[in-house]
């Protein structure tokens, strides 16, 4: 039983890292068709900022601020330059073009911050493991999982309780319309950007206090499981984007459980299987366009 | 009247087919020309270059075979030609040194050597075989979520080749593959794709993929069927991907799974875009010119004399102009230079010409 709450609260935990990272960018393919190949750099960005930050002896709470306020900053600025000019171009053009945005970021970072690996000397209480009736709960999952709650809570009230979620909901469903009401794409473009950034630089900080050390070239594995998790939820939608997650943390977690020791290495081809099946049952994801933002 | 021109479509009939398969050809065939002339030129010191040039010239015309007629990006390329350079280079290390190289290879595979070319069949035919199993699923789905699910192939076929050590070696380099790929196995094998690519591109396949692409409701209430309108474009471009791995694998001779990640996908994608991700043609201007291109960054990126200047190395500055020209070409010419455009020689007038 232990062995099961266990395992319980470690998919909780990974899964809460995907359901974040989809949710940042399923936001931008719901209004633009874009799914941004770039989006890992924001986190990589994020991380290599901390680094020196936290080197130089800056308060934490001062640290997160920062990158945090960077992120977004960075995500908007990308937004503008590169995407903005990209509004109604089919998505396969978006698509090619995130992917142009992101070597061009990752020689961003090449230059400033160098090939080698950087570690992430995260505050001591982060590597403390509390034991809650025998489980084991290390505490940054405790405080991922408090954080995807806190973003997911936050977004909803902003996207459902707001005017600007009002817009982007608008943008997201019927953009014509919605330009016709007076909406402007341009600015719709700039909010769904800067929630974007401040969600990837949040995971940012989680995903890479998890791993610890950071090159330039950090960036895919995080993009990958974002991709995975909003096709595997459904594109274009919150809800997608969480049951994804969480779904696809489910999936890595039991399936390293359950497998037998040989077949251990694999683990990563089989839960890529197991997606790639779900979605023959269910093309367009686990919760499927239509249900709204 | 003009002979020779770039043209959009070809000519019905009979003869159409022909016209259709000779622009390109000839094409393919002033690209061989220019690399022999380049290769003798230089006196053979050029001879790594023009080869490589050759191999992506061929992976960009099947990258094209797939994304130009069914309008879906894929990664999962990087796969086929993962998996074509692993089936090759498997079946073609010489008998006398499998027990040094994959003492644990199953006995049937241990006693086999094949020449070149059915090396590059075998390369080829894998890379179809898996494109056809796993294409059943993925080309059910939407654009997007079908370029996602080939990063999903690449995935698996990396972590696989990864982890099967008594086929692959697992993350160790397979080396000892013969350096057979040369001038004329690869040129030849390029237009001997081409040929494959236009065929496809004016038959039937290539007419529904095109049609699924542009207005997959209309396509479909014309009875155009959308998972094999995608599929088989998808198998044969996967295909010539394979004969463009097994042509690498014996070209550079050792090489590990992560000798074929996303940072392969860079190189065939931009030259797609810039020449047109729709034409045949477009696809061996592409690769001509980016490879230029590469050949100067890389210059660039070890650094240089020019007289008393010492100008020092970028490191990672090509994948940063791909980047950029990538975002420039797609703004101001999103169809690439030769749009959809194929160069046709006709030898009959037609009207409009």
């Amino acid at each position: 039983m232990t062995e099961l709450i266990q395992r319980v609260v470690d998919a909780l935990s990974v899964g809460s890292t995907y359901a974040l990272l989809a949710l940042g960018l399923t936001l931008v393919y719901s209004v633009m068709n874009l799914i941004n190949f770039a989006y890992g750099m924001l986190l990589v960005w994020t991380a290599l900022l901390a680094v020196p930050l936290i080197d130089s002896g800056l308060p934490a709470e001062l640290v997160v601020a920062i990158c945090l306020a960077f992120t977004t900053l960075l995500s908007i600025a990308m937004g503008r330059a590169a995407f903005r000019p990209f509004l109604t171009a089919p998505p396969v053009t978006l698509l090619i073009t995130s992917f142009g945005v992101e070597l061009v970021l990752q020689y961003g970072a090449l230059l400033f911050f160098g090939e080698n690996p950087r570690i992430l000397r995260v505050p001591t209480f982060l590597n403390e493991v509390l034991f809650i009736g025998g489980v084991r709960v290390p505490a940054i999952e405790l405080i991922t999982i408090a954080t995807a709650g806190i973003v997911v809570l936050g977004l909803y009230a902003l996207l459902n309780r707001t005017f600007f979620g009002m817009q982007i909901r608008a943008a997201a469903e019927q953009p014509d319309v919605a330009r016709l009401m007076g909406i402007s794409p341009a600015r719709v473009l700039t909010i769904v950007f800067a929630i974007s950034g401040l969600i990837a630089g949040v995971v940012g900080l989680l995903w890479f206090a998890k791993v610890g050390a950071i090159t330039p070239r950090s960036d895919l594995e995080p993009t990958f499981k974002a991709f995975i998790s909003i096709v595997l939820g459904g594109l274009g939608n919150t809800r997608g984007a969480i049951v994804g997650g969480l779904t696809l943390g489910a999936l890595e977690v039991g399936l390293s459980a359950i497998l037998p020791p040989e077949a251990i290495g694999y683990t990563d081809a089989i839960v890529f299987l197991v997606v790639i099946l779900i979605l023959l049952l269910r093309p367009r994801g686990l919760i499927g366009p239509g249900a709204g933002l | 009247m003009a002979l020779i021109g770039l043209r959009r479509d070809k000519p019905s009939g009979p003869g159409g087919l022909l016209v259709g398969l000779g622009g390109p050809l000839l094409v393919s065939a002033a690209v061989t020309l220019a690399a022999w002339l380049m290769l003798q030129g230089t006196g053979g010191t050029t001879n790594d270059i023009v080869i490589l040039f050759g191999i992506n010239a061929l992976m960009v015309v099947g990258f094209q075979a797939f994304v130009g007629n069914t309008g879906i990006v894929s990664f999962g390329h990087v796969a086929f030609m993962a998996l074509g350079a692993y089936a090759a280079g498997i079946v073609s290390v010489p008998i006398s040194m499998k027990a040094v190289v994959l003492p644990n290879l199953p006995q049937f595979l241990r006693q086999t050597e094949l020449p070149i070319f059915w090396s590059l069949i075998v390369g080829g035919a894998v890379a179809a075989l898996v494109a056809l199993g796993i294409g059943l699923v993925i080309m059910r789905l939407s654009g997007a979520a079908a370029s996602i699910a080939t990063l999903g192939l690449l995935v698996i076929v990396n972590n696989v080749l990864n982890q099967a050590h008594s086929i692959t070696r697992g993350p160790q380099a397979l080396f000892g593959v013969p350096q057979a790929a040369t001038f004329p196995w690869v040129f030849g094998s390029l237009i001997a794709v081409v040929l494959l690519s236009s065929w496809l591109k004016w038959s039937g396949l290539g007419l529904r993929a095109r049609s699924v692409r542009d207005d997959p409701i209309a396509a479909e209430a014309s009875g155009v069927r959308r998972l094999p309108a995608r599929l088989w474009p998808f198998v044969l471009s996967a295909f010539i991907t394979g004969i463009g791995g097994a042509l690498y694998a014996e070209d550079i001779s050792a090489f590990s799974p992560n000798s074929f990640f996303v940072a392969q996908i860079v190189g065939v994608l931009v030259m797609s875009i810039i020449g047109g991700l729709n034409s045949i043609s477009g696809s061996l201007v592409g690769a001509a010119l980016i490879s230029m291109l590469a050949e100067v960054l890389r210059r660039l990126e070890a650094g240089f004399t020019i007289g008393p200047i010492d100008v020092h190395g970028a490191v990672g500055i090509s994948e940063a102009v791909f980047g950029v020209a990538l975002i420039l070409m797609l703004r101001w010419r999103p169809a690439g230079l030769l749009g959809a455009l194929e160069l046709e020689v006709d030898p009959r007038p037609r009207a409009g010409s």
